[in-house]
């Protein structure tokens, strides 16, 4: 079964190329490779059949995965973002397991939510939910 | 290995030479050890003959333990030491040799969680990586908040967040010096923060893994300890005062700990550590330390890092590598080297643009030389040119 992961790192050459390879040689079979640019971090969304082996590959390369039941939005770099973002959670009565801010560059910041319901999380922040 | 009795074993030489190598490989590495946080100054020769016992300090350090072969006496006394060190209020304070600063933050972590099981915990993106570990193995609710650019953190994300959730306490984890920047968070904030949204029920823990062997002994010290109203601290052992095993120090608040303790029948000791065996030479380790070398020692070894740290500002500015420092804090911040061998050779920890050195006492001008020198020539600066 195909599982996916998120890469988030700073974007620099070839990144993508040694993506694919640290997938390769761990066996993994990479089904499926998206990704996008956003204030100089690359978000790239893999499938693999071999979750874990690939997981620790990437992790061996460098290049760090969060997995498929972290939701990543993109917010605005300024005081107050996140608690919107939590306040939108109090609202709608969804517990936050957790926030964990990813990478913060040229005014934007990538930020990683956990919780137990993430469907419904899912449609909630749809408006500055990545991929 | 052949084996003429259990105390002294004849080696092969193979395995002779590999120890030998290893002794070699260790002794250079030393010798180029800038970028993290331990001191490589210390004699422990004198404790070598207590190698010899299974000692063992199982169990709360001040409760008296089945376990007879420890150094629950030594570790009172260091622990007695920290407690004044970090203004714990006397008669009032508890803790424990830990395995190291990792220990210690669970420990505060999780009597904040035993305190308020519907907690947050608050923690800023400049927070050790460990932290985010502790509260995944703890499965605490967690919101990373952001730092500022000097690495403190944003007391105005802070404030808007627990302003959300201000039924609901919040359990901070205070930095008390950031392992990157040496930034340490502002407890008068945090605190002001709390008291403005009127929240009474709360916990603050404070990570002061290095600083908290410099702060004591300073004249200016930023709020940091019981004073500033933490009600934990964490302090690692073998950063500044050095040892040649990770070890640490937890202090908390006694009235909290005692809501936690739990009885182990079998070794007849009150289970109030995370740890259930611990290492009985670590609380030797320091004691030693604290009574071979001394407070006066100690002061005198901060202000030697201290003034080292602006010594090494004063000669990295030329090479155009924009080196800065907090107050109190021997961890200087520059520009991150293009040349990786550079970094790996003087083992200077990196973050996207960014590296540092730590003036640790171990920690010469000679070698801030060495390294001034060896940046410029990947710099292609000219050091004596630069300089003038």
């Amino acid at each position: 079964m195909m599982k996916q992961l998120t890469v988030v790192c700073e974007d620099r050459p070839n990144l993508i190329a040694e993506l694919i390879e640290a997938v390769a040689s761990s066996g993994a079979n990479l089904e499926t490779l998206d990704s996008q640019s956003i204030a100089g971090t690359v978000v790239a969304i893999l499938t693999v059949d071999r979750y874990d082996v690939a997981l620790q590959a990437l992790a061996r390369a460098g290049l760090p995965a969060v997995s498929e039941e972290a939701i990543l939005v993109n917010l605005e770099d300024r005081p107050g973002a996140l608690a919107a973002i939590a306040h939108r959670f109090r609202e709608a009565g969804i517990p936050l397991r957790s926030v964990r801010i990813l990478r913060r560059a040229e005014g934007l910041g990538l930020v990683a939510l956990s919780t137990p319901r993430t469907a419904e999380a899912l449609a909630l922040v749809s408006d500055v939910l990545i991929a | 290995m052949m084996v003429s009795d259990a105390r002294q074993p004849v080696l092969a030489q193979s395995v002779r030479e590999r120890l030998d190598s290893l002794e070699r490989r260790l002794e250079t590495e030393t010798g180029h050890f800038l970028g993290y946080p331990c001191t490589a100054e210390f004699d422990y020769s004198p404790l070598y003959r207590f190698l010899r016992f299974p000692i063992n300090n199982v169990g709360d350090p001040f409760v008296p333990s089945n376990y007879h072969i420890n150094t629950h006496d030594f570790e009172r006394e260091v622990l007695a030491e920290f407690m004044r060190l970090t203004a714990a209020p006397a008669g009032q304070a508890w803790g424990y040799v830990t395995n190291g600063g990792t220990e210690g933050n669970m420990y505060g972590i999780f009597l904040g969680r035993e305190l308020y099981p519907d907690g947050v915990v608050y923690y800023s993106e400049e927070t050790h990586y460990s932290v985010s570990k502790i509260l995944r193995a703890l499965h605490v609710r967690s919101i990373m908040i952001k730092s500022r650019p000097d690495g403190r953190i944003d007391l105005e994300d802070l404030a808007a967040t627990i302003g959300i959730h201000r039924d609901v306490p919040p359990i901070i984890v205070a930095n008390i010096g950031t392992t990157m920047k040496g930034a340490i968070d502002d407890l008068t904030g945090i605190r002001t923060i709390l008291r403005e949204l009127a929240i009474p029920r709360h916990y603050i823990h404070a990570d002061a893994a290095l600083h908290g062997m410099i702060l004591p002994f300073v004249n200016d010290p930023q709020p940091w300890n019981f004073d500033a109203g933490i009600d934990s601290i964490a302090i690692s052992g073998h950063k500044f005062i050095g040892s040649p095993m990770p070890c640490g120090v937890v202090v908390a608040r006694k009235g909290n700990v005692d809501r936690i303790a739990r009885h182990i029948e079998y070794v007849g000791t009150l289970d109030t550590t995370l740890s259930g065996s611990r290492n009985a030479l670590s609380p030797l380790f320091l004691w030693y330390a604290l009574h071979a070398v001394g407070l006066d020692t100690f002061r005198l070894r901060a202000e030697r890092c201290l003034e080292t740290a602006d010594y090494a500002i004063e000669r990295l500015e030329p090479l155009g590598v924009h080196p800065w420092r907090h107050r109190n804090s021997p961890i200087v911040v520059f520009d991150r080297p293009d040349d990786p061998s550079l970094t790996s050779r003087w083992q200077l920890a990196v973050n996207g643009p960014i590296t540092h050195l730590i003036t640790m006492p171990h920690v010469t001008r000679e070698r801030i030389d060495a390294l001034a020198e060896d940046l410029a020539a990947s710099l292609a600066v000219d050091v004596e040119e630069a300089r003038s």
